[in-house]
Formats: structure tokens, sequence, C-alpha cells
């Protein structure tokens, strides 16, 4: 049985111009001890995914329409809000992409990752005070004593996300969602935040669902890749196999349309057109309007995510030939 | 060589004044040649959008001077530097944010010929919008919409379209597809390289995305806390950096390829960017530099040719070209 498991979610929100689907049945799975990448564009619905399976959908206007997330046997979307809140933080935690924001700025850093413990009534080994200095240790923040004084305007932004991840991970959790934590790091930093991900995974038999847009940091970072757009899976498959072989036209041509620091291109290869309004997708299969493969069989029937291969997925008519 | 189009000469760009004024832009120099893309690379806080700003005035230059086309930029005022505005345009970050919502489209791009009566008759407003559309990919419809009606990536085409109405030499991009989706941002970066061969332009390219920046550009230059650490050509800088700098921020970008994870040279920087008000003696780089001795402390390391590198000036005491192969995962002992 898979740790977690998402099933044909449904996520709408009600806006002015009419109900906007967010997520149009999405379903995966995520393995202890795995990496999952969601990977896709803004608007794809990979920040939804996550605010779901954290209960953080607003209602209104959003609802979950239909759908079942599984995590450890149990079905969340059917829990008590008390059970359900108990879960989120200390089985599931996130990792916000606006360390920022997320973190409130009147109380010191130490104290915001205390109250993890405090709020979910654990007592460390040692106490509270000395778990706090030791994450902050782990994450590598110099002379924690003071900075766990410190409030969170006197940090760097890359320290701040690590701060974020130190919360994250202050209770062992089986799932760590981590949505966008580099996006808006510098790349030296993001390089830091990075290699922290990487070591928490290898400490730890946790699930990482890794929410990125970007090519690069899935490839150091993810072991599976799930490839979104509007509101969809179109793609599954482990991260060697996506890179050197995508079946789904969307994955393809948003490989090829990145330039590379190791290489020279003549010239990018880009995907025409931009993403559909999600107020009104086009028929069929979404990504057709922009598709050098489709027909007339798209415009008509939206593909189902079907096997292709050992272990991956593709949501599409004319796949691309195996390499 | 030709005289340069741009050529900047010991600028600084410093705000506040008394003791510590914060040095944003610290006795800069470099020179753009007509045609020619300079990319600028570095991370935030190191001065490229104070640069930036000091080259287009958009802020008063603190010291140094900055010649186009044989005017001063730093001393240019009323009529001299309406005319300067003309030769150097510039292409922002947002396209949310640069476009005013309540102008239709042709009024948008109409607008820097009210401003210089002379460059359009108006007559062929109408004409030469459209052309201009055209040229960046849209259409003649498009210049009855307002911009709330368009995709960012058709927005930045608007804001270069807008760029290009007064015919410049040099195109400032300040991060011009940083705010564009992966797929959109390769129709932008091939716009501006098709526009720049097709017009002669000459651009300064600002990104901190190092592929984009490799992929346009002709030489780079790479900004750490207000000074330029490192120049040379795109070939140079990318195969054989030598500033400790240039090779940690280069290791630091992921590759988008599973094979060489673990097996590339990562090089993992300590710490943060210092202050720009307070920065370290010497050199500026030291207290995160991996090669810092004691000379570094004492003696501001000038931009000169230190390696065998053809065309390459570190400012480094200890510079060391590190070749970056051209990465074979498959070869085994590459890495």
């Amino acid at each position: 049985m898979a740790l977690l498991e998402v099933t044909d979610l449904q996520v709408s929100f009600g806006t002015a111009s009419g109900r906007i689907f967010a997520l149009n049945g999405v379903s995966f799975s995520l393995e202890r001890g795995e990496v999952l990448a969601l990977l896709g564009e803004s608007g794809s619905g990979k920040s939804v995914t996550a605010s779901a399976i954290m209960d953080l959908v607003p209602n209104p206007p959003g609802a979950i329409d239909r759908g079942s997330i599984r995590f450890d046997g149990a079905e969340l979307l059917q829990l008590p809000p008390n059970e359900r809140r108990d879960l989120c933080g200390s089985r599931i935690a996130l990792i916000f992409q606006d360390a920022l924001a997320a973190l409130n700025p009147v109380y010191p850093v130490g104290w915001q990752i205390a109250e993890m413990y405090r709020i979910h009534g654990r007592n460390p080994e040692g106490g509270v005070d000395k778990a706090v200095i030791d994450l902050l240790t782990a994450i590598g923040i110099p002379d924690p004593e003071r900075r766990a004084r410190q409030y969170p305007h006197e940090f760097s932004g890359g320290m701040r996300q690590r701060i974020m991840i130190a919360m994250a991970v202050a209770l062992e959790p089986d799932v760590i969602i981590a949505d966008e934590p580099t996006t808006a790091l510098d790349v030296t930093i993001q390089a830091q935040v990075v290699d922290l991900l990487a070591t928490i995974r290898k400490r730890s038999d946790a699930g990482m669902i890794f929410i990125t847009h970007d090519l690069g940091v899935v490839a150091e970072l993810a072991d599976r890749v799930a490839v979104m757009y509007a509101g969809r899976i179109v793609e599954t498959a482990n991260v060697f196999e996506l890179f050197e072989d995508a079946r789904h036209p969307y994955s393809v041509g948003l490989l090829a349309s990145q330039p590379r620091l190791d290489t020279d291109e003549d010239e990018l290869v880009p995907i025409p057109g931009s993403a559909p309004n999600p107020v009104a997708l086009p028929s069929g299969c979404a990504f057709r309007t922009r598709c050098p493969r489709a027909e007339g069989l798209c415009a008509e029937v939206i593909p189902p995510l079907e096997t292709v291969g050992p272990g991956r997925e593709a949501a599409c008519h004319f796949p691309v030939s195996p390499a | 060589m030709n005289q340069p189009l741009l050529k900047v000469e010991n600028l600084s760009r410093h705000f506040g004044s008394g003791a510590t004024p914060v040095r944003a832009v610290d006795d800069v120099s470099f020179e753009i040649a007509r045609g020619e893309t300079l990319g600028l690379v570095g991370e935030s806080g190191c001065g490229k959008t104070s640069l930036v700003r000091t080259l287009l005035k958009l802020g008063p230059a603190t010291s140094g001077s900055a010649v186009l086309d044989g005017v001063e930029i730093t001393k240019a005022s009323g009529r001299e530097l309406h005319e300067l505005r003309r030769k150097m345009q510039v292409v922002f970050q947002d396209p949310y944010q640069s476009l005013n919502p309540r102008m239709r489209v042709d009024r948008l791009i109409c607008e820097p010929w009210a401003l210089h009566p002379g460059a359009v008759p108006k007559a062929r407003w109408r004409e030469e919008t459209v052309r201009l559309l055209e040229s960046v990919g849209l259409r003649a419809e498009h210049a009855d919409r307002y911009p709330s009606e368009f995709s960012g990536g058709q927005r930045q085409r608007l804001g270069i379209a807008r760029a290009l109405t007064l015919n410049p030499t040099l195109l400032v991009c300040d991060e011009p597809v940083s705010a564009l989706d992966v797929s959109v941002q390769a129709q932008v970066v091939n716009l501006l390289a098709r526009l720049r061969r097709e017009r002669n332009l000459a651009m300064l390219f600002v990104a901190h995305d190092l592929a984009v920046v490799r992929h346009v550009s002709d030489r780079v230059m790479v900004m750490y806390l207000g000074k330029i650490i490192e120049t040379g050509p795109k070939q140079s800088i990318f195969s054989a950096p030598a500033h400790p700098y240039t090779q940690a921020l280069m290791s630091a970008v992921p590759t988008p390829d599973p094979r060489l994870r673990g097996r590339r040279k990562r090089i993992v920087l300590e710490g943060d960017l210092p202050s720009p008000a307070n920065p370290p003696s010497g050199c500026r780089f030291r207290t995160r530099c991996w090669k810092a001795t004691s000379i570094c402390a004492e003696q501001v390391p000038t931009l000169m040719a230190r390696t065998p590198t053809p065309g390459l000036l570190t400012a480094c005491h200890h510079a060391e070209s590190e070749v970056i192969s051209s990465q074979t995962p498959w070869n085994g002992s590459s890495s």
C-alpha cells in the first residue's frame, strides 16, 4: 500500500467569470522514502494539489468536488476536522514557497519552531529548547542559541527558507510537501537549500512531494516525476526516463525549450502559444491547441492517463514513440 | 575596432551619505560595441539593477562616466537627455506592471512617437504600429485591445515592441524573461535574438538565469557586491571561469540531466552576501571564498587578464582557470 494515494481529485473555485476547475481528476501515489516531483507551469494545479492534501483549500470559493486522498490507510477527506488538523504538521508537513510570508514577523524564530512541539503536545527528549537548537544546528544556522531569539526579518532569504524546512521536519513527518521551496532564491542559495533537502531525504524515510517548474532542480532531487498541465497529470515516469525519453508532447516541448549551461544551442525550440485560460479550456485534450501532434480526435476525447511502459503513464492519444 | 557604442568608466552609484553609504555600484568600467550583446549576471543585491538605472539615467551617478554614442549620459539634461532616450530603450522584467492597463495597445505603442515628434509622422502611426506588432509576433487586430487581454508572454512582446518604437541603438533588457513560464521564455528569447540580428541592436541583457544569458550573449560580465569580478567572451567565461565566485555560481546551477546527479563538481558557498554598506576590505568576495589569504583582505584585486584564456579579465589574486569540460557522463570517469 502506498504511503499517500491521491485518486481522481477534482478541485474547483468560484470566480466572477464562472467556476474554474483547478484540478480535473488528479491521481498519483507516493511511497515511503521516495521523492516525487510535481512539475508544471503557473496555473497547472501543482500548488492546489498541495493545498488539498494539507486541507488548505479556502472554502468558499474553493471546494473539493470529488476524489480521495488516502494517507497511511486513512481517507483524509472523511476525517473529522480536529483529527485532520492533528495530522497536518505532525505527519504531513508543508514547506511554503515564500518563507517571509509564512513566518510570523512578531515572534522569534525559535519560538515559532517550538510552537510545532507545543501545538502537537510533544515533549522531545532533552526539552523543547534543546530540540530547537539542535534543529537550527542541523540546518546550518551558525550561533543557534543567539539566532533562535531573533526575528524573521533578521535572517537572509536562504536562512528563512531553511527555518521553514526546520519547522516542517521538526516532528519527523511521514510526508514532506515542498512547494517551490527554491524558486525565490538566488542560485548559490538555492544550491544550499537543495543540498539540505537531499540530506533530509537521506536521513529519514519520509516521502517527499517536490513542487517546482525548474527542470534542473527536478533532475537533482526527484526519483519520479508527474508532469502537470491545466489541472491534470499528463505524464508520470521515473526521472531518468522522463529526461531521456518523454512520451507526452508537452513534456517533450518543455525539455526542448530550455537553454542549457553546458551546451550551445543555435535556436531554442519553444512551445507555441501560451497556457489556456482555465475558464475556457479547449475541448478534449487541453494541450491540443499548442501541440504539434494534435489531430481531430484530440478535440473530441480527453485522453486518459494510460500505462505506456513499466511504471510510467501518459495522457495522450498520439504519444511520442519510445526513443 | 571602431568606437564602442557605450563606454562606461569608473561609474559608481552610492545610496545615502555619511560614513557608510550603500555602494550599490562601485567603480565599474566596461564597453558595449555596436550590435553586441553583453550579458550581466549576479545575484540579488549585487548591483545589476542599480547599474541599469544609472545607465538609463533613471537615477544619478555618484561619480564616473558613461558615454553613449559620444554623449555623456551622467551629465545629460534637457534636450540632450530627451535625444538620448531615443537611442536607449528598456524592456522591463514584469510585463504585468510595465504596461499601463488603461491604455489601448495602439496608444501604448504610439506614445513614444507623440513624445518625440519627427520620429514617425502621425499619418503613418497606424501603419507603423501594425508593422511593429507583426515584427514581435502579434497581429494587427491586437492594436485595439487592452493589456489585460494578453497573456504574460504576449505582454512581454508588447513591452519589446514599445521599446523598439524609436529604433534605439541600445536595448537594455532587465530580466526580460524571468517572470514568464518556461515554455514561453524560449519564445521571447528567440524573438530578442531575431530582432537583434535584423536591427543590429546592441543589448545589455541582465538576468540571473545563467543558461539564458549563455544563449543570448556575446560577452558576459559577472557582478558581486557592486563590483565587476569577471568578464570575457561567452566561450571563455563559461568554459574556463577563473574567479572563484564565477566558478561557484556556475556549479550551483542545477543541470537538467539526472544522469549527472552527484557526478558534477559542486561548489556550495557558505553564508550570504555581506552588506553593501559595509563591504569586506580588499576583495569583497573573500569572506565566502575558499581560496582567500591575507593579501585578499589587504588589496582590492583589479580586473585584468590573469589567465591564458582569451579575453578573460578576472578580479582575483588567486585566479586560476577551471576548465569545465563538456560533460560526457557515459564515459565513466569524466566528472
